[in-house]
This record gives C-alpha cells, structure tokens and sequence, in this order.
C-alpha cells in the first residue's frame, strides 16, 4: 500500500515539473495554474511520504513552482506598461488588414542592415602585400607548365608516356588476338604478350587490359595446368559478371617460350 | 599647427578604416564586435565610431550597436566591447524601396505579422500558432517557405519544442514599439464600391 502510494506521489510531483516547464517553454500564462493549490499538494505529499526520493523531488518541484511564480511577476510587470498590447488585438488586426498594409507596418520600423558585398580599394591593397610577402613554395612549381599539352611533353620525357593513341593500339591488339587463334577460338595469354624487351612486354598487357575490359575479348585460366587463355570475341560483348584477374609480371621471368613458335 | 593636421588626419584614416570594418566583414555575420574595432583602433574606438556616425548620419545611415545583454542607460566599457556594431539605414524604407530591392510584397506582409505576434507573446510563440494566424491570409505552403528563409536570414530562430522567437538580425533592424504601435493604427481597408454594387 505505502509502495503505491509513494508512486502515485511521485507521478503527481512530476506532472507538476512538467506543467511548470511547458509553462516556462511555451510562454503560456503564467496565471493559468493555482500555484497554492500546488504548493498545498506539495505540503500533503512531504507529510505523508519523508524519503529521500520523495524529498529531492519535492525540493525540484517547489523550484519550479518558484520560478512560476517569477514567471507571474513578469507577465504582470509586462501587462501593466503601458506599451502592452494584447495578442489577441494583435490577431485581429494581422487578419483583418491588407498584405499591402502589413508591409507597411513593417517598413515603418524596418532599418535593413548595409552591408558591402564587394572587396573595398582598401582591402584588396591588403590582400595583394599578404600575397606578395608570401614566399614561394618551391622553385620547382615555379616552372610547372599550366597547358596540357606542355605537361604531355613532360611526361614524355620522362617516359611516361608514349607517343601513341591508345585506340588504335586497343584496336590493333585485338585483331592479333582474333587472328593468333583462328580456328581454336582462343590464344596462349603469354604468346600475345611476350615481347623482346621487358618494357614492350609490359605495354603489350597494358593494351591487352584494355582489349578485355571492353569486352573485346575474354580470359580464362586453368586451375590444373596455370595456362591462361585469351578468347577474343568479333565484336563488344556485355560481360555479366565483373570480375578482377590479376597477373604478375617481374622483369627476366617472362615465359617467352609459351606459345611464341605459333606468333 | 603641422601636429593638429598630422592628428586631422590619423582620426580622417581611422574613420575610414572604421568605416571599411563595420560595411565589409567576412564573417557570415554582418558588422564587428566592440573587441575587434578596439584592436585596430585603439582604445578610443568608441570616439571615432561617433564620428563616424556623425558622417554617416548626412547620408542617411547610421552605426547601431547590438548589446549582448539588455544593458542599463550607461552601457560600461565591457559591454561596448562585446557588443556588436552594425550599419544601419536612419530612416524607414518605404513599401515601393522594399519592392525594388527584391521583396514580394507578400513576403513583407508575413514578416511583419510574424514578428508583431511573436513580440506580443513575449518574444516566442509555437509554429502552430504562428500557421493558424497566417493560413487565414496565405496558403500554408507559403507561409512556410517563407518562415524557414526568414530563419536561414536570421529574422527568427527555431528553438525547441517548435517554437519560433525573434532572431538577431530583428533585434538589429526592427523597432518592436514602432512596429506594434503600425500594427495597431490599421485600419480595416473599406471594400471598393464596384464590389458592392457587384453584391
């Protein structure tokens, strides 16, 4: 019995923080509640129950009564200015009235902020001595070419890049594949590959990548044997499944003898 | 004498570059706070920004200082120094200037009706409130758009719970007496004459 009625106490307690707080949120009037009826309840509730829990909660509550109270002080000091008007003249009068006559209202009282929305003469004097104190980063990009054609050049110097249209190369790789295999449909991988130098043997299956991701052309592997094949389609197939098939290639260990007779 | 021109002059600088801090700013708020303009000023900033009002004031705008905290009749040093400093218009727009600056008439409309409400309210009121009130004069749609620029713009602020209260940019620029007392002197518009006969 003493267990429930400490909880309904404590449920009536709290029911009146959260009445207080919506008051204090919503800015409602403060004098909608009875604040000694409150306070009665709070007395009632603090006889009948002296535990701890029931106390702190209690002590919450008169705060919050506390701060309602000052709420109504406010509400009160506000109603009697004399610059006071109701809300709800304020509603009659906001339907009641024209857009026009509200923007009116409005442009009464309404001094905009000005506000440049562009650098001053000053201010750019500024920013271009900042620039001009700010030291290079490197002598290096000092010289880094903007164009791209001019950034092509640099690669090709460096040997980076060859002086080829990859098309073409796409192109004519695939038509070695199809003739390599003729009638059997498909073609040893390392016989298309394999080339004289190690930098062309790479190029080769650089282009070959290129031949297979297009759909060009497949690849298979065997898992017994380790052959790997390539079966070179007429023309573009769509591929139904994506799949990533990674071959390593080291310098002085390319298998040059696999399939090179038949090239 | 060379001294007094010297001094004419470092104040004529300061009031420039006064000027340059309070209209271009890089923040994403407009103006300065009191701390900054006393960094680059120094520590009489307050006098050249009176001078720099006095200015102003022949072409028609003026500096409003914003305080943090509603402060008494004598602001201390403290306060201007937190406080943010602004250039404002002297004088009202009329409708037909708000026009040409881009506003629809409309969106004017409901800004006024929004701040009138909420200033009665004691500086908040919920969403709800505010829609029920317009929806009378405008479709909800509008409204809507039209509160949620006015709180990207900073005329009002969303706090919890959906409530709406004045935002920084009305507290800058809007004087709530002045706007409660327009408010209050509408007058009802007659309906036109052809109307009646129509009825």
């Amino acid at each position: 019995m003493s267990h429930e009625r400490r909880t309904v106490n404590r449920e009536e307690l709290e029911r009146i923080i959260a009445l207080c707080e919506s008051i204090e949120k919503r800015g409602l009037d403060p004098f909608s509640v009875n604040v000694k009826e409150l306070l009665m309840k709070l007395r009632r509730i603090l006889e009948e129950q002296k535990d701890l829990e029931i106390i702190i909660l209690d002590a919450e509550t008169l705060y919050k009564i506390a701060v309602l109270i000052s709420l109504q002080q406010k509400w009160l000091k506000e109603r009697a200015s004399s610059l006071f008007i109701d809300s709800q003249l304020v509603s009659l009068k906001i339907t009641s009235a024209e857009p026009k006559q509200l923007a009116a209202a409005l442009a009464r009282s309404w001094r905009p902020i000005v506000r440049a929305e562009q650098l001053t003469p000053y201010r750019v004097r500024q920013g271009m001595e900042y620039f001009l104190m700010l030291p290079p980063r490197d002598r290096a990009y000092e010289k880094l070419p903007t164009a791209q054609e001019e950034a092509l050049r640099i690669l090709k110097g460096a040997e980076y890049a060859k002086d080829v249209v990859l098309e073409d190369e796409v192109r004519k790789m695939h038509e070695r594949c199809i003739m390599a295999a003729g009638s059997d449909g498909e073609v040893d991988y390392w016989s298309i590959v394999s080339a004289d130098t190690f930098e062309e043997t790479v190029w080769r299956a650089y282009v070959l990548s290129f031949v297979i991701s297009e759909g060009l052309a497949d690849i298979k592997k065997n898992p017994l044997t380790g052959e790997i094949k390539v079966v070179p389609y007429p023309s573009k197939r769509t591929r139904e499944k994506v799949a990533a098939f990674v071959i390593s290639l080291k310098s002085g260990e390319v298998p040059k003898a696999l399939g090179r007779e038949k090239e | 004498m060379e001294e007094k021109r010297n001094e004419v002059e470092r104040a004529s600088k300061k009031i420039a570059i006064a000027a340059s801090m309070l209209l271009f700013s890089s923040h994403r708020l407009p103006g300065v706070r009191g701390w900054e303009l006393r960094r680059r000023l120094g520590k009489d900033y307050l006098k050249i920004i009176d001078a720099l009002n006095n200015k102003l004031n022949s072409i028609g705008l003026r500096v409003k200082i914003m305080f943090d905290q509603p402060s008494g009749e004598h602001p201390a040093q403290d306060d201007f120094d937190k406080a943010r400093f602004f250039i404002t218009l002297s004088e009202p727009l009329t409708v037909a200037d708000i026009v040409a600056a881009g506003w629809s008439i409309e969106d004017v409309a409901i800004l006024a009706a929004v701040l009138s409400y909420i200033f009665t309210k004691g500086g908040k009121a919920t969403e709800k409130e505010l829609m029920e009130l317009l929806e009378v004069k405008f479709p909800r749609w509008k409204v809507e758009a039209a509160i949620e620029r006015f709180i990207r713009k900073g005329y009002l602020t969303r706090i919890e719970d959906n409530m709406i209260k004045v935002g920084w940019r009305t507290l800058a620029e809007v004087d709530e007496k002045e706007l409660l007392k327009a408010i209050t002197d509408i007058t009802p518009s007659q309906p036109k004459e052809d109307n009646k006969e129509n009825i």
